[in-house]
């Protein structure tokens, strides 16, 4: 069985907590083994590969900035805190559809169409990347230098207007699918049922004594 | 409700503006029965579009403007109902398969209009479940719908339709987008669906494809329906005189050769055994071809076949793994995208991919301009071949999805490049963008310039091209002239193109 998307969302909070108040290399690298084993068992690992290579370069940098204004041990912590923050959500996306996510969130009293439009934003990042991409392709090939290098300021327009007038367009034919297929309706019913059953709420407050238990010796010890 | 009609409209007319005047629907009057497969039908502008938009209140719901005369579905008055409340009445598919899916797997998809009905979870599962298997995508339920092809996509959207079970489907072009092995998919899919006691109103400008499938055939003509008449009635003289396309087999033989006048000797393009691959997956295997001053290839080839790859290999975007390209005299390699900008242009399929000027003049020129190679004459030349001397003040992204093609191909040429590489050009075009565009290949061929042609258009590609290359999974498998290409049945067939006579019998 899995949790309920509501679960999933808060033990990621707390998980994030417990990370951004360890201080000692150790805590973390274990508290990152862990959700490393945790992204592994979703059996998800090009798409898993894939986003290290994107979050690893970020930390390295961001550590890199750390070690020049402190130290290498600031530097180590700070570059861990990073990725395993990235992680813990990165396994919660990976584990969670956006349609789950927005539906639990509705059912948590957030409103319907402020959660739909979240996950669908969600949806439309790669499409829009794949736009983009065309638009520059299209440029390049009638000699209008845009791409990697300082001409590239200059002509950023070129790349801008037309993306942006695209996902306007998008928008609006979205929006009339979506209406179409009843998006207004009131008394919406959910394909996947969304229920806080008794091993969600032993798992929250079960988290939540864990973190204030781990605070707690942190704090005096 | 007691009615009669699934479909009946009364003196409909419509315009976007909120006053009377110029409407695009302009005194419609159409009745349907229960079950009938109705063809509407009409050149781009005709008001075809619009006409779908009333059937579920998009229109004047979600448009406004002015709404004279009535719609009524099964008897409820659409502009008394919300579009969410014509949901249960009306299933729409559009146009344009990727802003029509908005869910991230296939089952969430078909589902979403049950869950805004508000039926209980065990209903939605046994629909979903129904629509996929009668569409035949139960294998794609747990897929996210953006990675799928335009055929599956299309064939999603109406699952999504009918799973509501509504009185009546309206398709709004959905061939528009798809290569002929998925706009076979989906003729079948509809075929599936007139057994359900559904109404299915479909939009298209192609009667080939959809005429031996309808019962009946209503021709709209600037805003009102001039002909209503099952298939077998119509008349080529009606096809002619409203711009409508139809291709029938032994008529017309004589007009699908080629009429571009014969290329000189010179090579322009050489490709030399060139092979690509990204993210591992191989892309392009040993293409060699070569390409002559004033002649025009064909790439033919389904959607994903690589003809847009290849492509961007002409003018650098993409560089080749193994293999060569020899571009006017010269090894390509060396060369970076800007400087290649003048020997090879490339228009692709989507003109909004370039659109950033605020007049037509300026975006013509914009590549030159930024190649510093801009010449007065040749643009003018450019604007009269293309016949866009009235529509040089006005906005790019104003004008009509023909104007936007025409400038982005005199706007591929403004550097004066030897070749000219365009990509689907007739996707989603009417008969007359067809016509015209077959006479600007032959005026750019009298003038020395050689064309590429990448589609999955065999008519066009027969009338227009010199030498057919057939391209599939990345390899050129049958190449020569048009005859001998479209003899080859069985390259033709793995190619997922059908020759013209399985188009009439087929279905």
């Amino acid at each position: 069985m899995t949790f309920d998307p509501r679960t999933k969302l808060i033990l990621s909070f707390y998980y994030s907590i417990l990370v951004l108040f360890s201080y000692e290399p150790l805590p973390l690298v274990s508290e990152w083994v862990f959700i490393l084993l945790l992204i592994l068992m979703t059996g998800k690992t090009k798409e898993s590969l894939r986003w290290f290579k994107t979050v690893a370069p970020m930390a390295v940098f961001f550590s890199a900035v750390v070690w020049w204004s402190a130290d290498v041990n600031s530097a180590f912590i700070a570059g861990f805190k990073l990725i395993n923050i990235a992680s813990v959500f990165f396994a919660f996306f990976i584990s969670t559809s956006p349609e789950d996510l927005g539906n639990a969130l509705v059912k948590a009293g957030i409103p319907y169409p402020v959660a739909f439009v979240m996950s669908v934003s969600l949806q439309f990042v790669p499409v829009m990347a794949r736009k983009a991409g065309n638009v520059i392709d299209a440029q390049r090939s009638r000699g209008i230098p845009i791409g990697p290098g300082l001409k590239a300021v200059r002509y950023i327009h070129v790349l801008l207007i037309p993306v942006l007038i695209q996902s306007i367009r998008l928008a609006e034919e979205l929006a009339e699918a979506m209406e179409s297929r009843g998006f207004g309706r009131s008394g919406r019913t959910f394909l996947n049922e969304y229920k806080m059953r008794p091993a969600d709420w032993i798992a929250v407050f079960a988290g939540m004594l864990l973190l204030a238990t781990f605070l707690f010796l942190q704090r005096y010890i | 409700m007691h009615y009669h009609h699934t479909i009946k409209i009364d003196s409909l007319r419509y315009s976007y503006r909120e006053t009377t005047a110029s409407p695009v629907l302009n005194g419609i009057d159409l009745t349907a029965g229960q079950n009938e497969y109705i063809l509407l039908c009409g050149q781009s502008g005709s008001g075809k579009s619009t006409l779908c938009r009333t059937l579920n209140g998009l229109i004047p719901h979600f448009y406004g403007g002015f709404l004279e005369g009535y719609v009524r579905i099964a008897g409820v008055d659409t502009a008394i109902r919300t579009v969410g409340d014509m949901l249960q009445m009306v299933g729409m598919v559009f146009q344009n398969p990727e802003s029509q899916l908005f869910c991230s797997t296939v089952e969430h998809e078909i589902a979403f209009g049950l869950e805004s009905l508000g039926l209980a979870r065990s209903e939605i599962k046994n629909r979903v479940m129904q629509a996929a298997e009668i569409l035949s995508i139960a294998a794609l339920l747990y897929r996210n719908p953006q990675t799928l092809s335009d055929g599956e996509k299309q064939l999603v959207a109406i699952a999504a339709a009918i799973a509501i079970k509504p009185k009546l489907i309206v398709l709004d072009e959905p061939y528009a987008n798809l290569d002929p092995s998925n706009v076979q998919k989906v003729r079948y899919a509809l075929k599936e669906i007139c057994r359900l006691e559904m109404c299915i109103l479909i939009s298209e400008h192609r009667l080939h494809y959809t005429l031996p499938d309808v019962d009946r055939v209503a021709v709209i003509h600037e805003g009102r329906i001039v002909i209503d008449t099952p298939p077998a009635l119509l008349l080529p003289g009606h096809v002619k005189e409203y711009g409508l396309e139809f291709l029938l087999c032994g008529h017309g033989e004589e007009k699908t050769e080629t009429h571009v006048p014969p290329p000189g000797d010179e090579t322009v393009l050489s490709v030399e055994d060139i092979s690509f691959s990204g993210n591992g997956i191989p892309l392009l295997k040993d293409i060699s071809f070569t390409l002559h001053r004033g002649e025009c290839i064909a790439l033919l080839g389904a959607n994903g076949a690589g003809k847009t790859t290849l492509l961007k290999h002409i003018n650098g975007l993409y560089r080749p793994d193994k293999g060569k390209i020899i571009l006017s005299g010269q090894d390509t390699s060396k060369m970076k995208i800007p400087e290649l900008a003048r020997y090879a242009g490339i228009a692709f399929q989507n003109p909004d991919n370039q659109f950033f000027r605020l007049n037509v003049r300026d975006e013509i020129s914009a590549g030159a301009d930024a190649l510093n190679c801009y010449d007065a004459k040749w643009i003018k030349r450019l604007v009269n071949l293309f016949g866009l001397e009235k529509l040089l003040k006005r906005a790019p992204y104003r004008l009509s999805g023909g104007e936007k093609k025409r400038v982005a191909f005199a706007s591929a040429l403004a550097s004066k490049p030897a070749v000219l590489a365009l990509d689907e050009p007739t996707a989603g075009q009417d008969a007359r963008f067809r016509h015209s565009l077959s006479e600007f290949l032959s005026d750019l061929a009298a003038n020395g310039v050689s064309v590429l042609l990448a589609t999955h258009d065999l008519l066009f590609a027969k009338q227009n091209a010199h030498r057919f290359l057939l391209m599939s999974k990345g390899r050129i498998i049958s190449e020569g002239t048009p005859g001998s290409v479209i003899a080859d049945k069985t390259a033709m067939r793995l190619a997922g193109l059908m020759p013209f006579e399985r188009m009439e019998n087929d279905v």
